[in-house]
């Protein structure tokens, strides 16, 4: 991979998204065309119901694009399966939710390390990574306590880990702040940064927080479903 | 593993309500075990004293007898017979059939008579343990009479009373003689209560002028040959005969167990059919209220099949502890039910479409009494899984996130 000038691993050709709901049209993204490249730390702003959601869960194969086309790594996801959607995003895709991320029955290790043991990850491997992991997230001595025994932030974390466990192409992360205070989003923001840093991480997350905002080295701005602002900062 | 271990602690997610669901199944399980036990008590107690009091596994008649059931239709030479008969492993033993009148003191009936060798005949037929009161046939005393239970009300005689027979002999003459009763039979069966008369096969032959021969032969096969198979046996040796198995001698009685049987299982399919919405609604409750979580793990990469198995799996865990309950449970009930059984003796004498019945009412156990309601409950309670499971397995994640 050429460092200089790395290939984008997200491309979006004007993607148009409407929601139907009976007769009603709901348009919720009209036309986007973006790039997001490997290495990237990027944050989606925009007030509420400017489609960040929705650019997030069509560029993670969550929900289908009503026109326009994505690719990941290249590949155009019209043109895959729905088992092999799924396959994509086991293996190259990362998910953050905004909340309740985590499976209630399992510890944070077993949350953690889901994905890796559904790719049949050796169990030896599977715990080196995982625990590795979860001590950069900051969660060393807490691998075995249930979601329902952490905080919120603490939660993200896990969740965190448990989206780059496999090394995805990007980790996508919808509004992962939204419900910690702002401290706790600080301290995530700076393990997002660490990660991307030291690990080269992609993050492509969404954000109505200006702080949250202000620590991203790209900010694109959506309104009412277009592209109104793409600024690249550093 | 993962998934087992996955669905274990969901199941234990909500304590209560997988003790009620667990409880019910068990309880379930446990009420169609013992019903099957007791039906299947109550059929083979049927079918044993059809066979063992009346009617033997085959009767063997001359060819045609059973169209013209006359004194003069005898099978001849059956002493031959019946050696042959027992060479190949069965027991048989004749009887001499005719019908004329009894009278008490100051009534009279109808009446069948049967002419048996008391010795022969309890090899085929347990009606020699039958007698309510006196005793039963001796050769010793060949005027004694062994009488049904109805016949001793209708002619209003006992034990040591006398009763005058009247007939019409095969060489044309009157038959007329007195006997003494000598036992009253239990209730055996509509026909024996109401008119039986059993003699020794000697004051038969002597009443009824009839020399040799006998009208029917009752065979018992070994309990390991299936009927049909017997029966063929049995028409191949006594060739020129007329051999039938207890089926065909009364198919009435035949389907009548056959469709207790058939009622038995319908039995079954309602119970475990509410069951089975039971089970449904618990896991429909336990699906819904993760219907987030299931979203995570289909967002995460997780295939349609893994969360199908998870659910699946939580339905089996608890399927599996019900079946474990309610089979430890039923086995000490089954048995004090088989060993003691309940007992009916208010009904005592009862006989159901003319057939005696036992007031003890005991249940009997096989392998199959066990495994029939485990493998009904299994099926049915898998099957009101599959909608919820597929619910689960093909949630889309979108859609799943906005739920809370
Ligand atoms: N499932 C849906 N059905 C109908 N309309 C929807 C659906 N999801 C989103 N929308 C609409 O699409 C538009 C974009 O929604 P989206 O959730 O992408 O916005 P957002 O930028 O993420 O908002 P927020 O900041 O509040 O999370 C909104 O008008 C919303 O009402
Ligand atoms: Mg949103």
């Amino acid at each position: 991979m050429n460092a200089e000038n790395p290939k984008p691993i997200i491309v979006l050709e004007n993607l148009v998204k409407i929601y139907r709901q009976g007769k009603l049209e709901v348009p919720a993204v009209r036309g986007v065309n973006l790039e997001i490249k490997s290495g990237e730390f990027t944050a989606i702003s925009g007030p509420s119901g400017s489609g960040k959601t929705t650019v997030l869960n069509i560029i993670g194969a969550l929900d289908d694009p009503t026109d326009g086309k994505v690719f990941v790594e290249g590949i155009h996801l019209a043109s895959l399966s729905r088992s092999a959607l799924s396959k994509l995003r086991r293996d190259r895709i990362g998910f953050v939710f905004q909340a309740y991320n985590l499976i209630p029955v399992l510890t944070a290790f077993e949350n953690a390390e889901i994905v890796l043991a559904l790719q049949g990850v050796a169990v030896k491997d599977r715990r080196e990574r995982v625990m590795g992991l979860l001590a950069d997230v900051g969660l060393e001595g807490m691998e075995h306590r249930r979601p329902d025994q952490l905080s919120g932030g603490q939660q993200q974390r896990v969740a965190i880990a448990r989206a780059i466990a496999s090394n995805p192409a990007v980790v996508l992360a919808d509004e992962p702040t939204a419900n910690v205070d702002s401290s706790t989003a600080e301290k995530l923001l700076s393990i997002m940064e660490k990660l991307n840093r030291k690990q080269h991480v992609t993050f492509v997350f969404s954000t109505h927080d200006q702080k949250v905002m202000d620590r991203a080295r790209r900010i694109i701005h959506l309104v009412d479903g277009k592209i109104s602002n793409d600024e690249i900062r550093e | 593993m993962r998934v087992f271990k996955m669905a274990w602690r969901n199941v234990w997610r909500n304590r209560r309500r997988t003790i009620v669901t667990i409880a019910a199944m068990s309880l379930a399980l446990f009420s169609m075990i013992q019903y099957s036990g007791l039906m299947t008590g109550y059929l083979h107690g049927m079918e044993r004293n059809i066979l063992d009091l009346e009617m033997g596994d085959i009767q063997i008649f001359a060819s045609d007898y059973l169209d013209k059931p006359s004194i003069y239709n005898r099978i001849e030479n059956p002493g031959d017979l019946i050696k042959k008969l027992e060479a190949a492993g069965y027991h048989a033993s004749g009887r001499l059939k005719g019908g004329g009148l009894a009278a008490g003191e100051n009534s009279s009936a109808g009446a069948v008579f049967r002419g048996v060798d008391p010795g022969q005949d309890a090899s085929v037929s347990d009606v020699y343990k039958h007698v309510l009161r006196g005793e039963w046939l001796d050769v010793g005393e060949p005027a004694g009479i062994v009488i049904g239970r109805r016949l001793a009300l209708s002619l209003d005689v006992d034990v040591g009373d006398e009763v005058v027979v009247l007939s019409q002999a095969a060489d044309g003459s009157m038959a007329n003689d007195l006997f003494k009763v000598q036992g009253v039979l239990k209730s055996i069966g509509e026909e024996v209560d109401r008119g039986g008369i059993y003699m020794i096969d000697q004051t038969f032959r002597e009443l009824m002028v009839v020399p040799d021969g006998v009208h029917q032969i009752i065979v018992r096969k070994p309990p390991t040959v299936p009927l049909d198979k017997a029966t063929d046996e049995v028409a191949s040796i006594a060739d020129g005969a007329d051999t039938r198995s207890w089926r065909q001698l009364t198919p009435t009685l035949a389907s009548m167990l056959d469709s207790s049987r058939g009622a038995m299982y319908f039995m079954f399919v309602i119970v475990f059919l509410a069951i089975a919405i039971v089970i449904l609604n618990a896991m429909l409750m336990a699906v819904f209220e993760r219907i987030r979580e299931f979203g995570i793990l289909k967002a995460i990469g997780v295939a349609p099949w893994v969360v199908f198995k998870t659910v699946i799996t939580e339905t089996i865990i608890q399927t599996g502890l019900a079946i474990a309950a309610g089979g430890i449970l039923s086995i000490p009930a089954a048995i004090y039910l088989s060993t003691y059984g309940i007992n009916l003796s208010s009904m005592s004498g009862a006989s159901i479409m003319g057939i005696a019945w036992d007031p003890i009412w005991k249940s009997s156990f096989s392998v199959q009494t066990f495994t029939g309601p485990v493998v009904m409950l299994a099926a049915i309670v898998l099957m009101a899984a599959l909608y919820p499971a597929l619910k689960a397995a093909f949630i889309r994640p979108v859609a799943a996130m906005h739920h809370r």
